[in-house]
């Protein structure tokens, strides 16, 4: 028997209060507080296709043009003006709304066909490039927001301002945890590797105004992978024991004399509490993977914090039911020396990603995990700052971007969507942050319209009042 | 008498009537309003039922509502209809009917379908206190109206809570820290009547009353240390946080207190305390991206301001009506622009500055700050006093130096000049020449400088005094000639992080011309200042967006910089450069281009102004008898003083009103790029006018926000402070009190409150001791099975509050048991222990803890930053001030566990807890024991108790005993030194107690 479970043994033995095992038990089922239930009755709504997800956000704005949607007729207009019947007044940044003109700068990188279904992929990405037979990429991503923070927030809340609650906080409302050891929504961040490095907020992953409980909880490189997992030095595991032995009997005699039901959750959390202690360390302990998992994530996953670290962190969590597991990695704002810099996020972020499509694919866990890549929105196809032939900036660009899904339910080998020759308006099915959300939310089981929290007098959703299930890209 | 019970306490339950405003409303809003409802717009048909008259109106021969009548009424007849296609409401709109809400729905019919205004819009009356049958329970008004709810639902009240509880409970409430041991034993002795209210007045005179009560008050303003959005730099608005501890101390009474805070700015012959209350409307977040649209951050900061106000003061979520009708309740999209139109006039930027604060701001002393001033002043004005005294003499000697001054002789200002270049006036600037001047001029945007010099142009354009990047739109600062024009370019980028001015005025070529610029270091266009031949232009700003440093590793150069196209030609001349900003006076006497001699070789009469000044600065600077110089450097020295410390005093944003009212238009769809009808100031017309006489400003807004005729005001402030002690308000919602809100539970105490609180007038401590002297609030906590399962929520108040207790509340009383607590009222925010990078994770520089005292106070005053909230707080559910927030929310998670037996704030106060409870009792650990538990729950602890803590220790004592090393680590954790007289072992073995009695539930728990 393990300690673990011997401790567990030990927290439920000595219940000298006399409220036994079933009592205790029953109270926390009321209370809603059983370890690994929540969620909400009559979720999901019907079948899912995915019991989890693993976002990989972008954050910046990485260049569509530069990576997945190709423009080799822009060759030929390098440095012409961007003709005004494609901007058609699109209101533009203040970075760039004053330039005296939008000279046209073509990618400097090739792209190539890849795998069985032809996918077009920038030279870029030779590893995703790899993968392109799992992708579903789309190409016809659009949002409102032109800069940062209310771009992210939008992509991460459905709406542009704070406050409201994030894809991961809605996900663990509905559907609870899969995993008693284990939060149900994790997060995980780490820097680009270039100029641009945008800074993050807490939010972004907060519950709005969902309770705080389903807020997703950050795993953090070095000794406490979760704030303040470990026990203080010089209290051991011996001790830790002894003490949450005696601090339930107390809390028991105090539910004898209260009758308050909510003692009986906080002797549940405390429970949890400990055995996060025993599961965390297990799960970012990277110490038992063998060296092929390195060879396939690359050399940066033995280095805590890392995208690759990170990447496989997520298969790990994948793999013990955590629900949503959002990793944000920074350093995709490209406004000047876009091709040096983009080399560099690429060269850190490219292997891992698909590393991870292909570890998720041999354990048996692609098939109900959907795997998303993307950023907040694209950028220009014209040129910010000064253009040559080797050098060249993109600002931000809302009206179109590419994003990619993968696994759990979504069309493998497609492109969805299109653009027009300059990367710059949207001609085919077009998919909206609200139609990105509804159609996550379906693939979870969930009907994005049902999934509702009543909060100043309205039924607030993740989709507002928008969103339509983009049935074309499920499988 | 008729009393209206409030919210039905479990759904199953049935009223014995039907009540329009409890039972129908609500179903009607949730169910009908949105397409049926206040928004014209979305209504798919004209027939509204958000109105008794239209609701019961002739629909052509037929009628939704027939009251008595349920099987003529179209309404029931809708709702029961069999056909998909007939039934109401539509499926598509997701919103069914429970068969409990159809039931309620025929019988209000059935009962004659009577309609009442919705209760909150109506004005709160004092009813008679209602009959009851538990005569002596009752110990004031508060009480008849919840017995008489307990009666009528066939309950009891609980008994009266053990005093050593009630001390414990009243102390958190009202002061935020538990009663000491002392405390408790002396409200335990006081058996003498009135008590109680003996001990609620000293803990109300308690200046922690004002720190607790301003805890809540931040959350709902949204206050926070940084100015949210991306960066989310550090502003200073701890000037306002501390207004407000203070007026809560003070008792200001809460008309008054809502006055200053939306308007204070505009009270008459405002003081420095009112301006600074107006910083409650300057909270909200900032964004200074690069990139944004100003417009667009303008619309916001509007819209959180009306948000803010109508959630706080109203109760009403006018939010809904940003991007059209309220769907709910009676309120337009066009009223909604109404209310921005009293807060978008304010003459602020779009964009936010990154660091610091933006205008409007003001400096706000504190009482000790504004002393030192007044002593600075007074020091200035002796300096001045002494150099007057001497003046006549002076003067005298003056006349005698200016009658042998060799005519050749010339001045100019020398103080703080830190470059001076003579220049060749007659090497010209052909275009390629460039003087190069090394490392000098290296300026930033917090600097205060000014640049001067001789200009003969030969052209319109070319860069005269820069130190700046060698290149097209590089970075740096620079004086140029622009089109003819001087423009004065202070550029991190070109576009879009810079401050750009020019003057309207063009610099003739071919003529020697004096020109000359100044920048005060406030990082805003109108710190910029240029003058041609001493006059000062008037300026064109041309981009108005710094937000990053300027300064620059390139060489200052004269007639070049800015890349090939700017190189200078013609002359330059004798350029200046000062590390201060002119007066305008010196400016004038630079600009002469007449040498001292000369102008003392004029009669008096014939001089300028500015020569006379000339003569008299050169005199006093450089050549008069060393007494006179050291006076009149005197006075300088004593202005500068002044004027360097008034600088190091703390600012906060505040409002201000723009002179011309801005236009306002409705926003289509809230989009700030798509403005609709234009629209006056005004208010909602659902709820009462504004007071005759109010002037049509946001002064005239808060007069009516805080008026007694508002029906709103009261009710929702005595709600909050219900919340506060009960752990839910009356009214639930208390962000809502329209008709998606949740019903009171207890309408007329509600109303009674409401309307004694105004008739107090509106005397907050009174109100709040009313509600805590109640029977009522005195109750035990504990629960009944039965009562947990019918009232889990203890709406009904058969029993008194069980509730985890707030987050701030949770550390201070950490702190205050331990004896760590620094108790010091207000003050810059404090940085206490946060685990090493949690800010630089998110990007940007990391959190550096304080050392010392900052680690130990309230935490109220902990340092809030936006994106990255102290992980403490956040971990145990408190308001995140993105934006307003009221409702106290509380989770239960192992994350709080965690943090509770092992962030070092709490393992370093579980050792000062023991190490306090070994020095401050007699030997024993029994005593001990007793002493450590009593220190943080008050009461004594149980036989039962204190054995269990007893064989704790034990435990470890021995575990302790094989482990001396552990046991020195784990009581050597923070910043206190451990002390040295008690023994390793022991003391790690009463830490180890101490953690155990600070995670008790009970601990955690007010009760």
């Amino acid at each position: 028997m393990t300690e673990l479970a011997l401790t567990r043994r030990h927290f439920f033995s000595r219940t000298s209060t006399g409220i036994g095992i079933a009592a205790l038990a029953s109270l926390l089922k009321e209370s809603g507080h059983a370890a690994g239930a929540g969620g909400l009755p009559g979720l999901p709504h019907f079948p899912p296709t995915a019991r989890r997800v693993i976002y990989l956000f972008q954050f910046g704005g990485p260049s569509q043009i530069d990576l997945f949607d190709p423009k080799p007729g822009l060759r030929k207009l390098q440095g012409a003006d961007l003709p005004a019947e494609i901007r058609m007044g699109q209101r533009l940044t203040t970075m760039t709304a004053g330039q005296s003109g939008f000279p046209v700068a073509a990618s400097l990188f090739r792209f190539a066909q890849h795998g069985r279904s032809g996918a077009w992929v920038s030279e870029l990405l030779p590893f995703t490039a790899k993968v392109a037979d799992h992708l579903c990429l789309i190409r016809s991503l659009h949002t409102e927001q032109i800069n940062h923070d209310p771009g992210i927030t939008f992509l991460q809340t459905g709406f542009q301002l704070a406050g409201r609650p994030s894809i991961g906080a809605w996900l663990s409302y509905g559907l609870g945890s899969e995993n008693a050891d284990l939060p149900a929504f994790v997060v995980m961040t780490s820097r680009g590797s270039a100029l641009g490095d945008q800074p993050l907020a807490d939010r972004l992953w907060g519950s709005g105004f969902l309770p705080s409980k389903y807020q997703g909880v950050k795993f953090r490189p070095g000794a406490d992978p979760v704030l303040f997992l470990s026990n203080p030095p010089g209290l051991d595991d011996a001790a830790r024991r002894r003490f949450l032995a005696e601090l339930k009997d107390f809390n028991l005699a105090k539910l004898e004399e209260t009758g308050d039901p909510e003692i009986a959750a906080r002797i549940a959390q405390y429970e949890m509490a400990y055995r996060m202690q025993t599961s965390v360390p297990e799960l970012t302990d990277l110490s038992q993977e063998p060296e092929s998992t390195f060879e396939l994530y690359g050399p940066d996953a033995r280095k805590p914090g890392t995208f690759a670290a990170n990447c496989l962190l997520a298969r790990r969590l994948a793999e013990r039911g955590v629900r949503f597991i959002q990793l944000f990695h920074r350093g995709w704002d490209q406004h000047q020396k876009l091709p040096e810099n983009i080399r560099m996020q690429c060269l850190a972020t490219d292997q891992p990603s698909a590393a991870l499509i292909q570890d998720l694919k041999q354990r048996g866990l692609l098939d109900d995990t959907l795997v998303v890549w993307g950023g907040e929105f694209g950028r220009t196809v014209y040129c910010q700052g000064t253009l040559t032939e080797t050098d060249y900036g993109r600002d931000h660009h809302p009206r179109c971007f590419t994003i990619w899904m993968a696994g759990g339910g979504v069309k493998p080998g497609i492109a969805y969507g299109s653009t027009d020759d300059f990367s710059y308006n949207i001609t085919e099915n077009p998919v909206h942050v609200h139609d990105l959300h509804a159609t996550l939310l379906h693939c979870l089981g969930i009907d994005h319209t049902k999934l509702t929290y009543k909060f100043q007098g309205r039924h607030f959703r993740l989709t507002d009042v928008h969103g339509r299930v983009v049935r074309d890209i499920l499988a | 008498m008729k009393l209206a019970w409030g919210l039905l306490v479990g759904a199953s339950v049935l009223p014995a009537s039907v009540e329009f405003n409890r039972d129908i409303r609500p179903i009607l809003s949730d169910k009908c309003f949105v397409c049926h409802g206040p928004d014209a717009a979305a209504r798919k048909v004209p027939f509204r039922l958000d109105g008794e008259a239209a609701a019961k109106a002739d629909l052509g021969g037929r009628f939704a509502i027939v009251p008595g009548d349920p099987a003529r009424s179209q309404l029931i007849l809708r709702i029961t209809a069999d056909k998909p296609a007939l039934r109401m409401p539509p499926v598509y709109t997701g919103a069914g009917l429970e068969p409990r809400e159809i039931d309620l729905l025929r019988r209000w019919v059935a009962e004659g379908a009577r309609w009442e205004a919705h209760w909150s819009f109506l004005p709160p009356k004092q009813a008679p206190l209602p009959e009851v049958k538990q005569r002596d329970w009752p110990r004031n008004a508060v009480d008849y109206f919840v017995l008489a709810r307990l009666e009528h639902e066939g309950l009891k009240p609980s008994a009266e809570a053990p005093r050593a509880a009630l001390i414990r409970r009243a102390s958190l409430d009202v002061t935020g820290l538990p009663p000491t041991p002392e405390e408790v034993d002396a409200f335990l002795r006081d058996t003498a009547p009135g008590s109680y209210e003996r001990l609620l007045d000293r803990l109300f005179a308690s200046p922690r009353y004002g720190e607790r009560m301003a805890a809540r008050w931040l959350d709902a303003a949204r206050y926070a240390d940084t100015n949210g959005y991306q960066t989310d730099a550090e502003r200073s608005m701890w000037r306002w946080r501390d207004w407000v501890i203070d007026a809560f101390n003070r008792n200001m009474p809460f008309d008054r207190f809502a006055i200053e805070q939306i308007a204070g700015d505009l009270l008459p012959h405002a003081t420095l305390e009112q301006k600074i209350a107006t910083g409650f409307n300057r909270n909200h977040r900032g964004n200074s991206e690069g990139g944004i649209v100003p417009e667009e951050y303008l619309a916001e900061y509007a819209m959180d301001r009306v948000e803010t106000a109508s959630t706080v003061f109203l109760g009403l979520t006018l939010g809904c009506a940003r991007c059209h009708n309220h769907k709910y309740d009676p309120f337009t999209q066009k009223e909604y622009y109404q209310l921005f139109a009293y807060f978008n006039n304010i003459p602020e930027l779009g964009r936010y500055l990154k660091y610091g604060n933006t205008p409007p701001y003001i400096q706000a002393p504190t009482a000790g700050q504004q002393a030192r001033i007044r002593r600075l002043e007074e020091e200035l004005a002796a300096a001045e006093g002494r150099f007057a005294a001497m003046r006549p003499a002076v003067e005298e000697q003056q006349r005698m130096w200016e009658r042998n001054l060799p005519s050749a002789v010339d001045w100019a200002p020398g103080h703080k000049l830190s470059v001076h270049l003579p220049l060749d006036r007659t090497a010209r600037f052909d275009g390629r020449r460039i003087v190069e001047a090394g490392d000098q001029g290296g300026f930033g945007f917090y600097s205060k400088f000014t640049v001067a010099a001789w200009i003969r142009a030969d052209g319109a354009n070319g860069a005269i005094v820069t130190r700046a990047e060698d290149k097209p739109d590089g970075e740096g600062w620079g004086l140029y000639l622009e089109d003819g024009k001087l423009q004065v370019n202070l550029v991190k980028r070109r576009l879009d992080d810079a401050i750009r001015v020019e003057t309207r005025e063009r610099v003739e070529p071919g003529r020697w011309r004096f020109v000359s610029m100044s920048y005060d270091g406030s990082r805003v266009a109108t710190g910029v200042r240029i003058w041609i031949d001493g006059r000062p232009c008037e300026l064109d700003v041309l981009v108005d967006a710094i937000n990053q440093d300027f300064r620059v590793r390139e060489p200052l150069r004269i007639g070049g910089g800015g890349g090939p196209g700017p190189r200078f030609r013609g002359f330059i001349g004798d350029v200046r450069i000062y590390s201060r900003v002119l007066s305008e006076e010196e400016i004038g006497v630079l600009a002469l281009a007449r040498p001292l001699g000369e102008i003392a070789a004029l009669p008096a009469a014939r001089r300028s102004a500015a020569e006379a000044a000339k003569l008299r600065t050169a005199f006093l600077e450089s050549f008069a008898p060393e007494e006179a110089r050291s006076a009149w450097r005197a006075v300088r020295d004593a202005r500068e003083a002044r004027d360097r410390y008034v600088e190091t005093v703390p600012t906060v944003m505040v409002m201000e009103e723009l002179p011309e009212p801005r236009d306002t238009f409705v926003l289509i769809r809230g989009a700030y790029d798509r403005p609709g009808e234009k629209v006056a100031r005004g208010v909602p017309k659902a709820l009462p006018p504004l007071p005759p006489g109010a002037p049509d400003n946001r002064l005239g807004l808060a007069r009516w926000l805080a008026g007694k005729d508002n029906p709103l005001t009261a009710r929702v402030a005595v709600n909050r402070f219900w919340q506060m002690f009960f752990g839910a308000g009356l009214v639930k919602t208390v962000e809502d009190f329209g008709s998606q809100g949740e019903a009171p539970s207890h309408p007329e105490l509600l109303d009674w409150l409401a309307a004694e609180f105004m008739r107090t007038g509106w005397d907050i401590k009174g109100i709040q001791k009313t509600i805590l002297l109640s029977a009522a609030y005195r109750q035990s906590s504990v629960v009944t099975a039965e009562m947990a399962a019918r009232d889990p929520e203890n709406r009904l108040l058969a029993r008194g509050p069980r509730l985890r207790l707030p987050a701030e509340i949770l550390r201070d009383q950490a702190l205050l048991a331990s004896g760590l607590l620094v108790e010091k009222l207000g003050g810059p925010s404090v940085r206490p222990y946060q685990p090493a990078g949690l800010w630089s994770e998110l990007g940007g520089s990391d959190y550096v803890p304080d050392k010392g005292e900052g680690l130990y106070r309230r935490s109220l005053y902990t340092f809030w930053k936006r994106t990255a909230p102290p992980p403490f707080m956040a971990a145990f559910d408190s308001a995140l001030r993105e934006s307003c927030t009221v409702r106290e929310s509380r989770t239960n998670t192992p994350l709080q566990a965690l943090t509770l037996m092992n962030d070092v704030t709490f393992v370093e106060a579980a050792r000062a807890l023991a190490a306090r409870a070994i020095r401050e009792s007699e030997a024993g650990a029994a005593r001990r024991l007793e002493r450590a538990f009593r220190l943080v729950l008050g009461r004594r602890p149980a036989a039962g108790e204190l054995d269990r803590l007893g064989r704790a220790l034990a435990f470890y004592r021995d575990h302790f005993h094989s482990r001396r090393a552990d046991a020195e680590k784990l009581i050597s954790l923070g910043e206190t030194p451990r002390p040295t007289e008690i023994e390793a072992t022991e003391l790690a073995a009463y830490t180890a107690v101490a953690s155990l009695i600070l995670n008790l539930d009970e601990t955690l728990n007010k009760e």
